[in-house]
C-alpha cells in the first residue's frame, strides 16, 4: 500500500521560492525512496525527514547529517525564522519581501524620518511637539518596556512635523511615534 | 510552617516553590491578570489573583498580598527579589499580621535597603565605602544644587537609588550637562520599580571588579559569609555572567571581604539572607558598595559550589533553626559555577527586549546543567515584568571546564517566537577576555561598543542552504496534512495522493 503511494508520489514535484540571507532560492522537492531529493538552485540533497512537532523538523541530509528544524512563523506574512541546530536564521518563503531592519537603510537623507516604537511599551515622556527643531541623537520620546526606560533618538537634525503619540499611552511595536522633517 | 505564599512571579516564584515542596510546604501562588497561565500559578497548591498586570496594581500592592495570605492560612511569605522583596513596610505589614516573614526584620531591610544609611552602617562597621553622598537627594532639590554636589563627588559619577537593585534606576554621568536629564530618568525608573524616587551620587571608580559576599544569618547571633561571586560582567549595570569562585580574589582577599561583610551584617542584627557587594579596584582594594537585603537572583552558583541550599536555609531560619553548617566548607569552594542570565531581549537590535509568544522551547540538561526557568512553550513573556525567561548554570571541576560546559548547554538551548540573548552568550564565551578572566564592570558595554551593532548570529553558507531546505519541507509537508485532512479534488487526486500517504507517513512518526 505504501509502496504504491510512494511510485505515486516519486512523480509528484512541490517548487518554493525562499528567500535566505538576502537571496532567493528556488527549492524543488521531489519524493525519493523513504526520503527526498531537494534541489536548492539546481544542488540536490537527499534529506530523510522526521517531525517532532509541529514547528519542528528532524533532517538527514545525504544519509549523514542530522540538522534540527524548528519554524517559527513571523507577524508578516510568508516571513519566518528558521532555527537551524539552535542557530536563528530569517527567511521568506515564496518569494514574498522579507522585511528587515536592514531594508530600511536606503532612505535618501532629504527623505523624512519617521521614528516608530521598537517594542510594545508605554510611552512615558514626549520631549517634543510640533515645530521643535532637533539636532542628531537628541532624545525625543521616551519609551518604557520591561521597567526600562529607552530613550528614542533623532538620527539627525530636523523640525519635528508630526507627533503621534502623548504620555501615557500604550503602543504596539512598529507604532509611529514622530516624524521629523 | 505548613503554607508558604510566594510574593513573586517567574522563575524565581517557581525556585521557592520546588523549596516548599521538598520541606514538604504547601506553596501559594499570587498572580496579576497577564500572568493566568505562568508556571508558577500551575505548581502551586493554591493561586490568588491579586490585580492588573502592572507590578504597582498587583505584585506592589501590599494591601492585597497581605490579605490573600491571611484569607489562606499561609503561615510564611517569600517575597523572592523584586518587587517587595526589600521593602520594610511589607516585612512589618506581614509580621502585623501574624505571619513570618522570611527575610530579615523591617528594622535590618529598612537600615541596609536604604543605600545611604547602608553605607553609614558600613563605615560604622570600619569597611571602606565608595565615595559619594552621605544623604539622599531630596525630590525638590534645584538643579543648580544638584549640579554643585555632583561636582563635589567628581566626574564620572553614578545616579543611583536609593531603594536601587538590578541596575534600575541607574544612570552613568561623565559629561555635567547630561546631569539633569540622568537624574530626571534614574527618579522616574526608580519610582517605577521602587515605588521610591530617591537618588542619590556615588563616585565611578576606574575599571572595578563587583565581587559580592552572601551571608546566612540565623536569629541566634550566627552568621556564615560564603565564597564569593564574581559578577562584574555587567551591561548597563546590570549583571548578566556570575561566576564563583572569582580569579581575581586571593585567600587573603577572601578573607578580607567574607569578615568584613559579616561584621557589615552583625552590626545591624541582621537575620536570613543577604548579600553584600564590594567594588574591588586594580590594586586589590575593596569597598563596600550596597548590600541586598534578599535573595540574590544569582544564587543558584553560590549553591553549586557549596552544596548548600540556600532557599531552604531562609525557610529553616525564618522557622527559628540554628544554622549548623562548617564555615570552612562554606570558604571552599568545591569546583566551578557560571550563570547565564536569559533575557527576553534582542542582541542584535541594541537588546531591546523582546516580550511575545515562546513556541518552542529546548532547555539543556545533562551533566553539570542547572536552568532556573519560569517559561515554558506557549507562554508568553509579557511588557511588564523584568525580560529575564531563565538563569542557565554551568557547573564543572574547574573554570575552562565549566566554560566548556556552558558552550555545550548555550549550543542545546532553543528558544523560538521570542528573541533571547542566548546567542550573544555563545559569541561572550568565546571571548579572550572572558576565557581569561581579564574584566571588570564596564568591559561589556566597552568590546559591544567596537562590535558597533554587528549581529551575534551571522549563519553560515550551510545555516542558510539548510533553512531554506527546511523552509521548504515544513511548507510542502504542512500542504500535504491539510490536503490530506479534505477529500482531494480530481485535477490534484494524482498528485496530492502521494503527499497524503507521506502526512499519514508523518502522522505516524508524530506519535
Amino acid at each position: 500500500m505504501l509502496a504504491r503511494f510512494a511510485r505515486v508520489a516519486f512523480d509528484a514535484l512541490m517548487q518554493y521560492e525562499v528567500e535566505v540571507g538576502g537571496r532567493r532560492r528556488q527549492v524543488v522537492i521531489t519524493r525519493e525512496g523513504d526520503g527526498f531529493a531537494v534541489a536548492v538552485d539546481g544542488a540536490t540533497k537527499h534529506v530523510d525527514v522526521a517531525r517532532i512537532d509541529g514547528n519542528t523538523l528532524s533532517l538527514i541530509v545525504d544519509n549523514v547529517t542530522p540538522a534540527d528544524i524548528t519554524i517559527a512563523p513571523a507577524a508578516a506574512a510568508g516571513h519566518m525564522t528558521v532555527h537551524v541546530n539552535g542557530t536563528p536564521v530569517s527567511a521568506t518563503l515564496n518569494g514574498r519581501r522579507r522585511w528587515d531592519r536592514r531594508d530600511e537603510g536606503g532612505e535618501p537623507d532629504s527623505a523624512p524620518q519617521r521614528l516608530a516604537a521598537p517594542m510594545p511599551g508605554k510611552v512615558v515622556r514626549v520631549l517634543v511637539g510640533v515645530g521643535d527643531t532637533v539636532q542628531a541623537r537628541q532624545p525625543v520620546v521616551v519609551v518604557e518596556a520591561m521597567k526600562m526606560e529607552n530613550e528614542m533618538r533623532a538620527s539627525r537634525a530636523g523640525t519635528v512635523a508630526e507627533v503621534h503619540v502623548r504620555e501615557g499611552m500604550s503602543v504596539e511595536a512598529g507604532a509611529p511615534l514622530i516624524v521629523i522633517q | 510552617m505548613k503554607k508558604i505564599l510566594i510574593a513573586n512571579r517567574g522563575e524565581i516564584a517557581v525556585r521557592v516553590i520546588r523549596a516548599c515542596r521538598e520541606l514538604a510546604i504547601s506553596p501559594i501562588a499570587v498572580y496579576s491578570e497577564c500572568d493566568r497561565s505562568a508556571l508558577h500559578v500551575r505548581l502551586a497548591d493554591e493561586a490568588y489573583a491579586i490585580g492588573p498586570s502592572a507590578p504597582r496594581e498587583s505584585y506592589l500592592r501590599i494591601d492585597r498580598i497581605v490579605e490573600v495570605a491571611r484569607k489562606s492560612g499561609a503561615d510564611g511569605v517569600h517575597p523572592g527579589y523584586g518587587f517587595l522583596a526589600e521593602n520594610e513596610d511589607f516585612a512589618a505589614a506581614v509580621g502585623d499580621a501574624g505571619i513570618t516573614f522570611i527575610g530579615p526584620t523591617p528594622a535590618a531591610i529598612e537600615a541596609m535597603g536604604n543605600k545611604t544609611a547602608a553605607r553609614a552602617a558600613a563605615k560604622r562597621a570600619r569597611v571602606p565605602v565608595v565615595p559619594g553622598t552621605e544623604e539622599p537627594l531630596a525630590a525638590d532639590v534645584p538643579d543648580r544644587d544638584i549640579a554643585t554636589i555632583a561636582a563635589r563627588i567628581g566626574y564620572p559619577l553614578l545616579v543611583k537609588a536609593v531603594a536601587g537593585g538590578g541596575g534600575k534606576g541607574m544612570r552613568t554621568v561623565t559629561d555635567p550637562s547630561d546631569l539633569p536629564n540622568a537624574v530626571r530618568a534614574a527618579r522616574s525608573e526608580a519610582g517605577a520599580a521602587f515605588g521610591d524616587a530617591a537618588v542619590y551620587f556615588e563616585r565611578r571608580l576606574a575599571q572595578p571588579r563587583h565581587i559580592e559576599v552572601q551571608l546566612l544569618a540565623d536569629e541566634h547571633g550566627m552568621v556564615l559569609p560564603f565564597v564569593e561571586r564574581e559578577c562584574s560582567i555587567q551591561r548597563r549595570h546590570q549583571k548578566v555572567v556570575e561566576e564563583t569562585p572569582s580569579l581575581a580574589v586571593s585567600p587573603a582577599l577572601r578573607r578580607a571581604i567574607t569578615s568584613a561583610a559579616a561584621a557589615v551584617a552583625k552590626a545591624v542584627g541582621y537575620t536570613n539572607a543577604g548579600t553584600i557587594e564590594f567594588l574591588v579596584d586594580e590594586s586589590g582594594g575593596a569597598f563596600f558598595l550596597e548590600m541586598n537585603t534578599r535573595l540574590q537572583v544569582e544564587h543558584p552558583i553560590t549553591e553549586m559550589v557549596t552544596g548548600v541550599d540556600l532557599v531552604r536555609w531562609q525557610i529553616r531560619i525564618a522557622r527559628g533553626e540554628r544554622l549548623d553548617l562548617d564555615p570552612e566548607r562554606l570558604l571552599a569552594p568545591n569546583g566551578h559555577a557560571i550563570e547565564c542570565r536569559i533575557y527576553a531581549e534582542d542582541p542584535d537590535h541594541g537588546f531591546l527586549p523582546s516580550p511575545g509568544r515562546i513556541r518552542q522551547l529546548r532547555v539543556p540538561s545533562g551533566p553539570g546543567i542547572r536552568d532556573d526557568s519560569g517559561a515554558t512553550a506557549g507562554l508568553d513573556v509579557p511588557i511588564f515584568y523584568d525580560p529575564m525567561i531563565s538563569k542557565l548554570v554551568a557547573w564543572a571541576e574547574d573554570r575552562p571546564l565549566a566554560i566548556a560546559r556552558m558552550r555545550r548547554a548555550l549550543r542545546e538551548y532553543l528558544v523560538s517566537g521570542i528573541k533571547t540573548t542566548v546567542p550573544f552568550f555563545r559569541w561572550l564565551l568565546e571571548q579572550p577576555a572572558f576565557v581569561d578572566g581579564r574584566f571588570h564592570t564596564t568591559y561589556l558595554d566597552e568590546i559591544l561598543k567596537l562590535r558597533s551593532g554587528r549581529p551575534f548570529v551571522e549563519p553560515t553558507a550551510d545555516a542558510e542552504q539548510l533553512a531554506a531546505i527546511g523552509a521548504a519541507l515544513d511548507a510542502a509537508l504542512s500542504a500535504a496534512a491539510t490536503s490530506a485532512a479534505q477529500p482531494a479534488s480530481r485535477s490534484s487526486e494524482r498528485f496530492s495522493s502521494g503527499w497524503r500517504s507521506q502526512a499519514r507517513i508523518e502522522g505516524l512518526r508524530t506519535l
